[in-house]
């Protein structure tokens, strides 16, 4: 079965036609939900495409870390927001074992950075300007940093992008590693209702920008020859004296997809969505209380134009 | 570690050996101070040193792996069937036929209080909005549960029958409570796929040690004469254990059983983590992951109310032989299909949306509200706690005590002082004829001084071996030595200190509150009406629920996560001491009455030396859980071997992984042994 949809598959693209066959569309295709609601945005949006080229839909609840072996076993057959900055290694492992496929860019476009709440700037005059951060460290300090300021960075896991930066700048801040993503939403949640001082390593697109009024700090801008040439940038001892290197968003799936599903394949590496369509779809849900399916149901009605087109070169 | 250095003090028989021990100890801890500055390797083990442990683990850990995987996806596939029925049931059946059900079966096993108790709790998860999400949730409850009793039970009974393994399978159900899941996380989802079962496996092996050991002291204190009689009634092994002896013991088995349904209900949460399945588990993921205090909590609740309507339904089961009127039972349960059908017929059939969303919202903003008041305060508990507390005892005086925390720097002749200050008491003890604590004391001050998280690793090795063979022997001085090597040339050295210092520092007060709390517990029934339905929720709830708070109040930090662990670990030490005391035969107390001790005398001469098995297994259970803890509170952003492990997760380093959570367990095991070894000195002083 499989075999002959291939081959049509072949004959089509040999012919010059874009479009694919829709393969085995009896059959669920199971779309990773992770534990975010932007991820849960994106692939509802990916979900909904793919049922209305005729396909159904399965959304499976998948730890963000750990769901490559199941991918790569086949029993989840893809996952539409994975964050290069934030990504298991066992991605890589799993792509180079030959059970994994990288689908290309999803085009949201992220940033990431040193954040505060806007109610800091009143604490260390000079700020977005980072070197405010030079003579602002005392009050940034807490028990465990004194005497130098406190810079909660990512979870370990994730890497240490924030302790880099107060190294590569020669700022008098030391980094402690949050944890997890809760343990960030609640310092910044503490920190806006005391509004005490914050310094931490954050990212957007996040609902938490708006809703604690976040802000980046201005760093030099981030380029190869920052990370690679110690004397690049304010700081002529060190690497990294600049902004973050900027990550890419993109989408993987289980290396059978193209055979099962053609269009559907095509469909997956072709979708994409923007900060700007994404960003009040998560406003939407979590700070207006929407439920997922709604909030993209309205959105595909009102959008048909972004994501028809995508649709309609796969299958027609 | 400092509790116990201090307990030999008292009474030894083998006081020589003690103070052998004491003296090495001592010796050794000079000499490190001495040689420190000339020789660095004395404080920091060299990473030239180590071993590659970690990456040798990991080639071993997939050959094997790779080998016995097909053996584990057909164990998968068998248990995705029971699985899949019992969610086809709780899933597919209408809400008021559940609920009926329920109470019905609370009828029959209660009378009207578990009727109304299971009515109650089902209806506030009807009513919270998370009706599908609980019933996959109780689904794989169900299935686990019994797995885990089952699993449990025979490996007690084994470590009965066959005492040769027993100190291997005692050891094995440590291994099984402290090494944590997400160590093996990613080798469980190459060996069982993906989804429930994993999390079902998962649960298992987590929830099967409370069972075992329940188990094993429950055969143990079969009355002698009991089994006498089933030997001389002519009954085989078979019979005897069936018919006489688990039945005597039913009462401790039932301890377990309850600890098992929680240990089950408190993994709910790991299995979230995993995926594959829309439980309440997830929920909790989700809110906690906004930081969403009041919506957390609610569906943490959800678990608990399970938790605590199985654990009461579970307990009158055991309990009372009366049952209730059948017919009341069958009313209920028809009531609940009538429902079932007229709202079905009203076309109303899917669970009502949640009505406690304002109340959660609420919850959520008087949180917001508090911490935004009493910032201060909060601040200067954390304070106090971290300076006087907490960071001497990770760094020792000499670092910890500077200008911006006691107010002055401490110098190296202030060190010289304490050193000759204690050495004077010291010597004034040794000289009144209690030389133990002379040495505790100067070994004690030393380890301030120095900080548990830089001790010289030759001092820490010496002094671990020199108290497990004064605890119990050459043997364990052996394991001991040989162990904590292990960990020496892993290179999780540093890291394994870090940990020790915050699980030990959460013990020592777990203890003291814990036994506490116990003991008020045991002698006020309404003390306990209260404790009680805390100690559950502590227990079931998902501790990731009180990391918003902890973390809002008291930041990111090691405050929080001592917190975080002593709110879980405090837990057995309540429960077992309680257990222990109020357990107590009648007819010891009536003979204690009668001759005329008063309530109090009771209390220290025949209750607590009764219960002191008891209270040691909950001083077990509590350093189980306070190491197993050390996993959570990295989520607060500990460093120590907590972090390797979601390191190893992020990296999908399995070597590492396993290697962390291997050290966690050794020094969980040592700690353990230890404490045990000197229990058991004060119960044969004691003449127990």
């Amino acid at each position: 079965m499989i075999k002959t949809v291939t081959t049509v598959a072949a004959v089509l693209a040999a012919s010059g036609v874009q479009a694919a066959e829709l393969g085995a569309a009896d059959k669920p295709i199971r779309l990773a939900i992770n534990e975010w609601t932007g991820q849960h945005i994106s692939t509802h949006v990916a979900g909904e495409m793919l049922k209305a080229a005729g396909y159904q839909v399965e959304y499976v609840t998948a730890g963000y870390m750990n769901m490559y072996q199941a991918m790569s076993d086949g029993e989840l057959h893809a996952a539409v927001e994975i964050w290069s900055s934030n990504v298991s290694d066992d991605y890589a492992k799993k792509v180079e074992g030959g059970g994994v496929v990288e689908l290309g860019d999803l085009g949201l476009d992220a940033k990431e950075g040193i954040a505060y709440p806007a109610h800091v700037a009143a604490l260390c005059p000079g700020l977005p300007a980072w070197e405010a951060l030079k003579d602002c460290a005392g009050t940034f300090a807490t028990a465990e940093t004194l005497p130098a300021g406190r810079l909660v960075d990512y979870p370990a896991d994730w890497g240490t992008p924030g302790a880099d930066r107060m190294t590569g700048l020669d700022l008098p801040f030391k980094a402690v590693p949050a944890g997890s993503e809760g343990a960030l939403i609640a310092e910044l949640r503490a920190s806006t209702e005391r509004e005490s001082p914050l310094l931490i390593t954050f990212w957007q697109p996040h609902w938490a920008m708006s809703a604690y009024d976040v802000q980046f700090v201005d760093l030099p801008v981030g380029n190869e020859e920052c990370f690679n040439d110690p004397a690049w940038g304010p700081n002529p001892n060190a690497v990294n004296d600049c902004d973050f290197a900027p990550s890419r968003i993109f989408k993987a799936g289980w290396v059978g997809i193209e055979d099962m599903w053609p269009a559907a394949f095509e469909i997956l590496a072709n979708y994409t969505l923007s900060v700007e369509d994404q960003q009040p779809m998560m406003g939407a849900v979590d700070v207006d209380g929407g439920s997922v399916e709604e909030v993209v149901a309205d959105w595909m009605a009102g959008n048909e134009a972004k994501w028809k087109p995508v649709v309609d070169a796969a299958t027609r | 570690m400092t509790a116990s250095r201090e307990l030999p003090a008292t009474s030894m028989p083998g006081l020589s050996r003690g103070k052998l021990a004491a003296l090495l100890t001592l010796v050794t801890g000079a000499a490190c101070l001495l040689l420190q500055d000339f020789a660095p390797w004395i404080v920091r083990f060299p990473e030239a040193w180590t071993l590659p442990a970690t990456e040798l683990v990991g080639a071993g850990l997939d050959a094997v792996l790779s080998a016995i995987k097909p053996v584990m996806r057909a164990w998968s596939w068998l248990l995705s069937y029971p699985m899949s029925w019992a969610n086809a049931v709780l899933v597919g059946s209408p809400w008021p036929l559940i609920i009926g059900a329920f109470t019905a079966a609370g009828w029959y096993i209660g009378g009207f209080r578990m009727a109304s108790l299971t009515f109650l709790g089902f209806g506030f998860v009807l009513l919270s909005g998370y009706w599908s999400e609980s019933m996959n949730t109780l689904s794989l409850v169900s299935v686990s549960v019994p797995l885990a009793v089952l699993a449990g039970g025979s490996l007690g009974i084994l470590a009965n029958e066959v005492p040769r393994i027993r100190a291997a399978l005692l050891a094995t159900l440590d291994a099984m409570q402290t090494i944590p899941t997400f160590a093996y996380l990613t080798p469980l989802l190459l060996l069982f796929g993906f989804g429930p079962v994993v999390g079902l496996v998962a649960s298992a092996i987590y929830a099967a040690p409370p069972m075992a050991r329940n188990v094993i002291l429950g055969l143990e204190r079969v009355d002698p004469e009991v089994k006498e009689a089933s030997i001389m009634s002519g009954a085989h092994r078979w019979q005897q254990l069936f018919l006489v002896e688990i039945p005597a013991a039913s009462q401790q088995i039932m301890v377990g059983v309850n600890q098992c349904l929680m240990a089950s209900l408190s993994m709910v949460i790991i299995a979230a983590v995993i995926g594959g399945f829309n439980d309440i588990g997830w929920e909790v993921l989700l809110t906690m992951r906004k930081a969403q205090f009041g919506q957390a909590f609610l569906a943490g609740l959800v678990i608990v109310i399970f938790a605590i309507v199985i654990d009461r339904l579970s307990g009158s089961l055991a309990l009372e032989r009366k049952r209730h009127d059948r017919r009341v039972t069958w009313g209920l349960l028809l009531s609940g299909a009538v429902g079932a059908v007229l709202l079905a017929l009203a076309g109303a059939d899917t669970a009502p949306d949640g009505v406690f969303s304002a109340a959660a919202a609420a919850v959520d903003d008087g949180l917001g509200a508090f911490t935004a008041t009493h910032g201060a305060t909060l601040d200067g508990i954390k304070n106090s706690a971290m300076f006087y507390g907490l960071l001497p005892l990770r760094i020792g005086l000499d670092q910890a005590v500077l200008p911006f925390t006691w107010g002055f720097q401490w110098t190296p002749a202030m060190s010289l002082w304490l050193f000759a200050i204690a050495a004077l008491v010291g010597l004034g003890l040794a000289a009144t004829g209690r030389q133990m604590a002379g040495a505790g004391l100067l070994i004690a001050v030393g380890v301030v001084e120095t900080g548990i998280a830089e001790l010289p690793w030759p001092f820490v090795i010496v002094g671990t071996t020199a108290l497990a063979w004064v605890a119990q022997g050459t043997r364990l001085a052996v394991l001991s030595a040989a162990l904590l090597g292990l960990v020496l040339i892993s290179g999780l050295w540093d890291r394994a200190l870090l940990s020790l210092y915050l699980s030990g520092a959460a013990v020592f007060a777990c203890v003291v509150a814990g036994g506490a709390l116990g003991l008020l517990s045991a002698v006020s029934a309404i003390a306990w009406m209260i404790i009680r339905p805390v100690c559950d929720m502590l227990q079931t709830i998902p501790l990731f629920v009180f990391l918003i708070p902890t973390l809002m109040f008291f930041q990111i930090g090691e405050f929080s996560a001592f917190l975080a662990i002593c709110a879980y670990a405090v837990v057995p030490m309540i429960r077992y001491t309680r257990h222990g005391l109020v357990s107590t035969p009648p007819e010891m107390l009536e003979a204690a009455v009668s001759s005329g001790a008063t309530p109090w005398q009771t209390m220290t001469d025949v209750r607590m030396p009764y219960a002191a098995p008891a209270i040691l297994l909950g001083l077990n259970q509590t350093i189980l859980y306070a190491f197993a803890m050390l996993v959570i509170a990295a989520l607060i952003g500990t460093t120590g071997l907590g972090q390797s492990i979601y390191l190893a997760l992020g990296q999908a380093d399995v070597g590492l992984g396993v290697s962390a959570g291997a050290a966690m367990a050794i020094l969980a095991f040592i700690a353990d042994r230890l404490a045990q070894g000197f229990a058991e000195e004060r119960r044969k002083a004691l003449g127990l």
